[in-house]
């Protein structure tokens, strides 16, 4: 529920990102706020399946990264623009969600997480060792003809797009039939199950979606990268965090992978920005411990509780 | 009466302009804009060991130009930040140096994927990047103003080791070549030349592997080379990987002729931590503080007196070298302006710790490399012949 | 490479590094089953006993084995009050094992960039006298250093083994963790056997990091490669038992020291983890369920 002066704040907000790039800043900031996009993007999609449904997959970073070489070798080898390549790219990943995700969401809770990590570990490696996809030396693409601060324009006006597009689709997802199935089976799945509700069906659409757009952004980003290896694209680190900052902002609402990954990344980039680079890092990490002491479920629940009270 | 007071005047004539000289000199140094160097290095994570003496290596380069005046009369400053060891980082702190800390000059990353994702940054903005590279394919993209001043091209790595090896007579030579090679872009591009290397001097490769880091146990491995009585071995690896093989080849008392190692066996924890058995290791380098250009001498006695190394680091020496090409390129363009910088290093000499470099219009230098053997714990320089600074061992002794 | 020498070889390397990766899972596994508390920073722990090791040694000319005589208590008590101060704070939560994921993350991180800023990240070896020596059985050699691992991990599952079956306050973990709220009735104090078990579990991956620090070069960061074999070891094994971390980390030992003999090394990783998601869809509880 967006309040009527929620609203307009958001309209203008909106409004504003969408113009910074023709006052023509320092392609850094269009590039730190492409990553904020990134992350929003794939820390909301992630929650679907993650938070709203309750199966924490930690092995997410392979759709991205099926994604980027989808799209990286449309180009290479048949020279078709990532920007059209993008949408080949999340189908195979929602493809491989629905094959893999057959068996995997069988299991229950740290399970799951595990049999999704192994994955990601296992495309890594698949990938590392076949030449056709570069294999351990990476994929290089052609730079974009055009001038850097267009290019850079270009790509974060796509991810804002994206990002705002899975914000309200995610939102949209949160107070539907859809939604309220996948909450019951976050809150209790055998309940849930003797309440009818199909949740194998359910479990397994949640995954193809929660794999769609990550693909998608892969596919652009491959082209933003140019330099493709899979130590860059699956990378572990990615998947972590998507994890982390869906569940610090606060999995069961659309908000939370918002907030999480927006106070996340600035967090981080003020922290290197002012602070030797160990201390930087030893912050980070308690900022982890402290959220998860004092506030178990998130920002958003912890917001929202203190509101109820 | 007189005469006292003319001397004071006078005195005082030649204190006024000689305080205003100095005045004026110190605020002329002090007054001036310093050149400002920026770029990112894995300071934190898995690579920030490294990182952190190529850090130390840009360091001590700094305070060496600023103590002689500058570059271009103007004292030069580092920002250098902490990309945790994430090439994506990398890009990105690259682009923030380029476009908002407004740097005048870049420096190179580390490690090669780092450096390889930052380089078509540095091309679009069209600034100068000297670094290590990541090797033949990230040289081959077109880019113009990329540098690897040296480089570190696994496709040139064992060239010295095989030059050397024509010098021995043909019945001394090994028959069979065992290759274990960790699959990542170096221990891709290192086998490059050992598959030439091999052909041309007849040598049979028996096995040819590669392994995912990290490596949990040597001992399957080199049972197999034994078993295979290859008397030649290429441990294509880092530090890590490199130790547990050669302690493998000692428990396992498995002595080829040579043991060629990838990269690991040129730092000093080698011979701190293995100690004899380290011993008569070749490997390749594009830099060794034994090496008779000038400088040398200089980092020897740093690495000693500051960082308590005995020998300096690899890495220290190549951050210096990587600063040096760059100096050249702007002393020899009188000028911050990167292209005016670009075109100077493509068409002049530039003399560092590591050789002596003419970059062609991919910005590499003509293939070199160093032999180096590990000889009584010191790492001696091979081949070339002009720079050997001991007789190589070989075959290997037995283990002790 | 049917060869009978390296087959042999391969499954005496295999098994003894396997029973390095039984230590370190064990303890992994109690606080799994026991707790609910999935210990990312289990693995830093146990480096952190790698570094006192490597300055006994370095400084002092201690024998690592002897500097487990300190580490292992040291570890014991951070064991207690990472778990009074930290982890009885999130048993509140809706879903504690994944809060304990989140928890033990940063600390982790936390823990690395400490030993980063007290150590530096240049790589460290442990040497000793016998490092390098072995034993030969016929053609077959057997290095001291694994040897010494090996008898470590031995000695260190068998204490966790008997404290758990054949003391009180074992007797009392074991309850906790099949029955809380019966174990509470009988009158256990839930939170001081929940510390104990947790002090206990970070002390064997002390012991853990020990035998691995004889075998492999390591710094900071280290730990994070140590994680997946972990995650390997519990689930093959079954979380929470025993038996089960000792027998499926010497069989992933066993399997990754055979397929070295069989396969192309590149792939070894590939099989592992597969192996693992094989598992994991087709009997999760792991092999040995208790």
């Amino acid at each position: 529920m967006i309040k009527g002066k929620a609203k307009f704040l958001l309209f203008f907000v909106i409004l504003f990102l969408i113009i910074l790039p023709l006052i023509k800043p320092p392609t850094y900031f269009l590039s730190l706020i492409f990553k904020i996009f990134l992350y929003i993007i794939l820390s909301e999609s992630w929650n679907l399946i993650g938070g709203f449904t309750g199966y924490l997959s930690f092995g997410h970073v392979a759709f991205f990264g099926i994604g980027v070489y989808t799209s990286a070798i449309l180009m290479q080898n048949l020279g078709i623009s990532p920007f059209i390549g993008a949408l080949p790219a999340g189908i195979l990943s929602s493809a491989v969600a629905l094959i893999i995700g057959y068996p995997c969401l069988r299991l229950r809770g740290p399970y799951f997480a595990v049999v999704t990590l192994c994955f990601a570990f296992i495309v890594d490696l698949v990938v590392k060792n076949w030449n056709f996809l570069g294999g351990s030396e990476g994929i290089h693409l052609k730079l974009m003809e055009m001038d850097i601060q267009i290019s850079r324009s270009i790509f974060y006006e796509i991810f804002l797009g994206l990002s705002i597009l899975i914000v309200f689709f995610s939102r949209w997802i949160q107070n539907n039939k859809f939604g309220l199935g996948l909450a019951a089976i976050r809150e209790d799945e055998d309940v849930a199950q003797t309440l009818c509700i199909n949740t194998s069906d359910l479990k397994i659409k949640a995954f193809i979606l929660s794999a769609f757009f990550p693909g998608i952004a892969g596919g652009i980003y491959a082209y933003y990268i140019s330099y493709i290896h899979p130590d860059i694209v699956f990378d572990i680190s990615i998947s972590i965090l998507i994890v982390l900052m869906a569940l610090f902002g606060g999995g069961s609402s659309w908000s939370g992978p918002l907030i999480g990954a927006i106070i996340l990344s600035i967090v981080n980039e003020i922290l290197s920005l002012f602070i030797k680079p160990e201390f930087a890092r030893i912050i980070y990490g308690g900022m982890f411990m402290i959220v998860i002491v004092f506030m178990p479920d998130g920002i958003v629940s912890f917001l929202k509780g203190e509101r109820g009270k | 009466m007189r005469k006292k007071l003319f001397r004071k005047i006078y005195g005082f004539n030649i204190l006024i302009p000689l305080f205003l000289i100095f005045y004026s000199f110190g605020l002329g140094i002090g007054a001036e804009k310093p050149i400002v160097i920026g770029g990112s290095l894995p300071l934190t994570g898995t690579f920030s060991a490294t990182g952190k003496w190529v850090e130390r290596g840009y360091q001590f380069w700094a305070e060496e130009i600023n103590s002689k005046g500058g570059l271009l009369g103007r004292p030069v400053k580092l920002l250098i930040y902490d990309d945790k060891s994430d090439a994506k980082e990398a890009v990105n702190l690259a682009e923030k140096v380029i476009t908002v800390d407004k740097v005048d000059l870049l420096l190179g990353g580390y490690p090669g994927t780092a450096c390889t994702a930052v380089m078509p940054v540095a091309e679009k903005h069209k600034m100068v990047y000297v670094s290590m590279g990541g090797h033949m394919k990230s040289f081959s993209q077109g880019y113009t103003y990329s540098f690897g001043g040296p480089p570190l091209m696994g496709e040139w790595w064992y060239l010295g080791f095989f030059e050397w090896m024509k010098t021995v007579p043909p019945d001394k030579r090994p028959k069979k070549a065992a290759i274990y090679t960790m699959n990542n872009p170096i221990g891709m591009a290192l086998m490059d030349s050992i598959y030439k290397g091999c052909k041309e001097l007849g040598i049979e490769i028996v096995i040819d592997e590669k392994y995912n880091l990290p490596l949990t146990t040597a001992d399957p491995m080199i049972t197999k080379a034994k078993q295979m009585k290859a008397d030649l071995l290429f441990a294509n690896g880092m530090f890590p990987d490199g130790v547990m093989t050669i302690r493998a080849c000692k428990a396992l008392d498995y002595s080829p002729k040579a043991i060629v190692q990838g990269i690991g066996s040129v730092i000093p924890e080698w011979t701190r931590e293995l100690g004899k058995d380290g011993d008569y290791i070749f490997s390749g380098t594009s830099w060794h503080y034994k090496l008779k250009y000038p400088g040398n001498d200089k980092l020897i006695r740093v690495a000693k007196e500051r960082f308590k190394e005995d020998e300096p680091p690899l890495y220290f020496g190549f951050g210096y070298a990587w600063m040096q090409t760059l100096q050249q390129g702007v002393e020899g363009a009188k000028s911050l302006d990167q292209t005016k910088i670009r075109d100077w290093l493509k068409s002049n000499e530039v003399r560092t710790i590591a050789g002596n470099f003419k970059f062609d219009e991919r910005g590499l230098p003509k293939p070199f490399i160093y032999l180096t053997q590990v000889i009584n714990g010191t790492v001696e320089l091979i081949w070339p012949p002009d720079m050997r600074t001991h007789e190589p061992v070989y075959p290997k002794p037995p283990w002790k | 490479m049917f060869n009978l020498i390296v087959i042999i070889q391969s499954i005496v390397s295999g098994l003894l590094i396997g029973g390095i990766f039984a230590l370190l899972g064990v303890g992994f596994s109690l606080t799994w089953g026991v707790m609910k508390v999935i210990n990312i920073a289990h693995a830093a722990f146990g480096l952190l006993a790698s570094y006192i090791a490597y300055w006994g040694l370095n400084l002092y000319g201690i024998d690592p084995i002897l500097s487990l005589f300190l580490s292992l208590p040291l570890l014991f008590v951070t064991g207690l009050f990472i778990h009074r101060f930290l982890i009885q704070h999130i048993t509140r939560s809706k879903d504690i094992i994944v809060a304990s994921m989140i928890l033990t993350f940063g600390l982790a991180i936390i823990l690395e960039n400490i030993m980063l800023l007290a150590w530096t990240p240049d790589e460290r070896l442990i040497t000793t006298s016998y490092s390098s020596k072995a034993i030969f059985l016929g053609d077959i050699i057997i290095r001291i250093s694994n040897l010494l691992g090996f008898i470590l991990s031995i000695i260190g599952i068998s204490t966790i083994y008997l404290f758990l079956y054949h003391t009180k306050t074992g007797k009392a973990v074991r309850a906790t963790w099949q029955d809380p709220e019966g174990a509470a009735l009988q009158g256990v104090n839930l939170q001081k056997v929940s510390m104990i078990a947790f002090g206990l579990a970070i002390a064997s991956s002390g012991a853990g990091g020990v035998a691995l620090a004889y075998m492999y070069s390591f710094n900071p960061p280290s730990h994070n490669l140590w994680l997946i074999f972990l995650f390997l070891v519990v689930i093959v094994g079954g979380v929470g038992s025993i038996m089960g971390s000792a027998i499926s980390g010497l069989l992933i030992g066993l399997i990754t020291g055979l397929s070295n003999a069989f396969f192309p090394m590149q792939w070894i990783n590939v099989l592992l983890f597969g192996l693992l998601m094989v598992i994991l869809l087709i009997k999760p509880e792991g092999l040995f369920k208790k």
